[in-house]
């Protein structure tokens, strides 16, 4: 249709941001806690007989409470990873690289960074990050009871 | 009681393209609208009830959209509901359209949808906020890495390399370049594909699907409706779905139901679909397969979980061209969700894609002697699956 | 024996409410959605492997979690289920899941509805709801939409409101399942401050956290179980979506309710309101109590909302199906103390969008002994 613009732009700019506040609830609480002091824990169904990392406070499969802690290993072996090349808004500067990894004693993998990684060859390092490889975790300086307060290295 | 018989007698879509700025949302819906009520021969008054499709809402930048696009649609006053299962949304608006009239409680159905993927400038920002904020959210997961991640493990699993990806891309732009509608189309190599800029390891960019924006619409009918309406209606004859687990990591290690790498979970609701269609061989009686695919690595699991092959089969069958134009199975003769992206409509494109083979009304993309179809649709942290089975004899 | 049950109708089997509460401080949202799905379950003695699919209704803004089934439909028993979310109300997912179990598809599901109203800010996220040309320059939410509607509206002064906002309030005070309602009086609620004239602050039930499960079976399921023992019939559903544009006539016609309730009366093979023992309304302003009332005509001593409706809890996007859960127990005998005598049928009207665009209701009927 010809019709003439008869404005400045096609278009008309606008933001969402939504401020929320998440309730930490049952067990994310002791998790963190224990992350100050450099352990990983993990709960598990004794019905069903399944540790999960990120811990949970129902099994999903047995619906049936968490009724335990678990220790994690920090050792584990990688599940799946990838190397990150491309820039997205609101996400770190590339190249990084992300694994889940599922660490000794435990049922399922968690997701974290893996760092202390030559990353000049994506493809050569890629190699060292297949499904099976053994690494470990390793935690910042001063560990403050968040997620990032670990991360994978090989 | 076994359930009412359903038919699809109308389809409708529009371009599909990164921008429609010369349309507002509801103007885009309403095209859909309009194309599928044309196709059906019907009159908007005919309508009883409205399904719409899409998900999340935060693409396009306005909260319950569907309230808004009501007039637009000529469904006010009329029952309307809105499903949502993240990608996997359209496939789900099929299968509670398909409730709508199977029940009994309404005749015409208009299951309808749009959407505007790239009105936000970096889509993968709120495809990060859909993660478990304590502890996925900071690790960089989006639809882009978490599929990556997954394709890596099938990788390693099955020996699959990144050119038989590639192949997948070439094979599906040149389907697309059939589709009117597809968003992105040509002749390209597998050289090309390779020589894309990297994004996350296995991926390139061609091995990614674009932001797409456009509308889709779908008009559902009981038997006698569509014995009155259309000489050659699809027939719903299957409807299965199934939800996981969105911690990806409790589908690895020896406790895992289902294998993170085998989109493991599209065997469940393939069978369910395939049991109510009476498919027991779907070798011989699937002719087309409309595949719910925004990356290059999810044709292979799914046509294996949907019984087309055996585990780690499909990328050789894929190197040697069964899955070509005109072979025994044609794989998204449209060019599928790799060449056109629109999330909350996408399942639906699928669905339409698959009814229009069956119906014999796809144009150009038309495969000779269609009798089956069927349609997948994948959402959340490929959690969410949807298989539908269109056939042109009904049960 | 001839079957007892009409094979592909919808019975409600079992009906839980989490605890409802101004916060739940102590769980997060997965939490609240697992306890409360599973005491549903175990209250029937129905094991989570049983279920042939899942219905959830719920609303991604409000979670807070862009798309919130991906992390809620485990806890609400999904895991490896067919299951479909509804995003326009929980009474919403109660129309889902009546075509599911009435397609003749399914037989034994679960529905699950939730809002955990303390985490988001409320009206900011019904903002979003403006599309972005015409409303949201202005900047309409559910206040503003509501004091619209309650201006159009004829014949209601502020004191009709006030009156029935403090009845309500009396009423929720004797609701167990409710929060603790403090009866608050009329002249109070009339001396409140303005929301958006007419609509005072005291006009409306203050939004709460909670969550509403509820088992439902097919009537060829129940024919399977003759050991089970439903609590009702879903008899009746209708619903509507109006308009977007809040004109005089959009706001003050109830044209969607009138749909909607008639639609579903049909459905139900009932003719006039009063063959309703009970009503349960989910009026998110005194306004929208005496225009509900106004609108479908209801006789003067009709007993509505006995539980003290969305003033015992409100946790806004689910509250409809809380309504619907309330008429359940009415008609199974088993609401306590807001009991309403013997009850054969109950309806719950709810409401969702902005100045209730939408509009659904559901009809129960009593199980014959």
């Amino acid at each position: 249709m010809a019709t003439e613009k008869t404005q400045a732009s096609d278009v008309i700019s606008g933001e969402w941001n939504v401020r929320y506040n998440y309730s930490v609830g049952k067990v994310a609480g002791t998790f963190f806690d224990a992350l100050k002091e450099r352990k990983i824990l993990a709960t598990k169904s004794s019905k069903s007989g399944i540790s999960y990392l990120p811990p949970r406070a129902y099994c999903e499969r047995s619906f049936e409470p968490c009724d335990e802690w678990v220790e994690a290993g920090h050792e584990g072996v990688i599940e799946a990873a990838t190397i990150v090349s491309a820039a997205f808004e609101h996400l770190p500067p590339p190249p990084y690289a992300i694994a889940y990894v599922r660490l000794d004693g435990i049922d399922t993998a968690m997701i974290n960074f893996v760092r202390n990684l030559d990353m000049s060859d994506v493809g050569a390092a890629m190699e060292k990050l297949k499904p099976g490889t053994r690494v470990r975790v390793e935690f910042i300086d001063d560990p403050k009871g968040e997620v990032t307060d670990f991360h994978y290295v090989l | 009681m076994s359930p009412q018989q359903v038919a699809v007698i109308g389809t409708g879509q529009t371009v599909f393209k990164k921008h429609h700025d010369d349309k507002t949302y509801v103007e885009l819906v309403q095209d859909a609208t309009l194309a599928a009520l044309a196709d059906a021969k019907m009159t908007p008054d005919e309508i009883d009830a409205v399904v719409f499709s899409m998900a999340p809402t935060e693409f396009a930048g306005i909260h319950d959209i569907e309230k808004w696009s009501v007039d637009s649609i000529f469904g006010a006053g009329k029952p309307l509901m809105r499903v949502h299962t993240g990608g996997a949304t359209g496939g789900s608006a099929l299968h509670a359209g398909y409730t709508h009239v199977a029940s009994g409680l309404f005749r015409n159905v208009l299951v309808v949808g749009a959407d505007r993927v790239a009105e936000t400038p970096d889509a993968q920002h709120i495809l990060n906020l859909i993660w478990d904020r304590f502890y996925e959210f900071d690790f960089a997961l989006n639809t882009v890495t978490m599929t990556a991640l997954s394709t890596q493990r099938q990788m390693a699993r099955y020996g699959t390399t990144e050119e038989q990806f590639a192949r997948v891309v070439v094979r599906a732009r040149a389907n697309a370049l059939k589709n009117p509608y597809a968003h992105l189309k040509g002749k390209i190599t597998v050289e090309d594909v390779m020589n894309s800029p990297a994004v996350a390891w296995p991926y390139k960019l061609f091995d990614c699907c674009p932001r797409s924006s456009g509308g889709a619409a779908m008009v559902l009918t009981t038997l006698d409706g569509a014995r009155e309406k259309c000489a050659s209606p699809a027939f719903i004859n299957g409807v299965g779905a199934t939800t996981s687990t969105v911690f990806q990591g409790d589908k690895t290690g020896p406790k895992a139901d289902v294998e993170y790498a085998d989109l493991a979970e599209l065997e469940i609701a393939g069978k369910e679909a395939y049991a109510q269609a009476g498919i027991t061989d779907p070798k011989k009686q699937i002719q087309v397969a409309e595949l719910y695919d925004p990356f290059s690595s999810m044709q292979f699991p799914q046509l294996e979980s949907l019984g087309f092959c055996e585990r780690g089969e499909a990328p050789a069958l894929s190197d040697a061209g069964a899955f070509d134009l005109g072979s025994d199975l044609t794989v998204s003769p449209s060019g599928g969700s790799l060449c056109t992206n629109p999330i909350g409509v996408t399942g639906l494109v699928r669905a339409i894609e698959a009814a229009n083979q069956v119906m014999q009304r796809a144009g150009d993309m038309q495969v000779s002697g269609v009798r089956n179809a069927v349609a997948t649709a994948i959402g959340g942290s490929a959690q969410f699956y949807t298989a539908s089975v269109f056939g042109a004899d009904h049960l | 024996m001839a079957p007892k049950y009409q094979e592909n109708d919808a019975y409600i089997l079992g009906v839980t409410l989490h605890e409802a509460m101004p916060r739940v401080a102590d769980k997060r949202l997965e939490e609240m959605v697992y306890d409360t799905a599973k005491e549903a379950l175990d209250a029937v003695g129905i094991s989570r492997r049983a279920l042939d699919h899942v219905t959830i209704a719920a609303c991604d803004e409000l979670d807070g979690r862009s798309i919130s089934s991906m992390l809620l439909a485990a806890p609400a028993g999904a895991y490896l289920k067919d299951e479909i979310k509804a995003t326009d109300s929980g009474l919403t997912g109660l129309c889902l899941e009546a075509t599911r179990i009435r397609s003749g598809r399914f037989h034994l599901g679960l529905l699950v509805s939730w809002n955990k109203s303390s985490i988001a800010p409320f009206e900011d996220v019904m903002r979003m709801r403006c599309e972005p040309f015409y409303t949201r320059p202005i900047g309409l939410n559910m206040s503003i939409s509501d004091g619209l509607f309650a201006a159009a509206m004829q014949g209601v002064d502020e004191a009709d409101a006030s009156k029935v906002a403090a009845s309500y309030r009396q009423a929720a005070a004797k609701n167990p399942r409710g929060v603790a309602a403090v009866p608050v009086a009329a002249d109070a609620i009339a001396a409140s401050p303005y929301v958006s004239t007419p609509l005072r602050e005291g006009h409306r039930p203050p939004v709460t956290d909670g969550a509403v499960a509820m088992v439902v079976v097919s009537g060829a399921w129940l024919n399977d179980h003759p050991d089970a023992r439903p609590l009702a019939r879903l008899s009746g559903i209708g619903w509507s979506l109006e308009s977007y544009q809040l004109g005089g006539d959009r706001l003050a016609s109830m044209l969607g309710l009138k749909t909607a309730f008639g639609d579903a009366m049909k459905d139900a093979g009932l003719g006039n309101a009063d063959e309703l023992d009970v009503i349960e309304i989910e009026a998110q302003t005194a306004f929208h109590d005496i225009a509900t009332r106004q609108a479908l005509a209801l006789p003067a001593d009709q007993t509505v909302s006995p539980s003290g409706g969305p003033f015992a809890q409100n946790p806004y996007f689910c509250t409809g199906l809380v309504s619907a859960a309330e008429a359940v127990l009415q008609v199974a005998g088993k609401a306590g103390p807001v009991q309403a005598g013997r009850v054969k049928t109950a309806a719950a009207i709810g409401f969702h969008g902005f100045a209730h665009q939408g509009n659904v209701t559901a009809i129960f009927e009593e199980i014959p002994a």
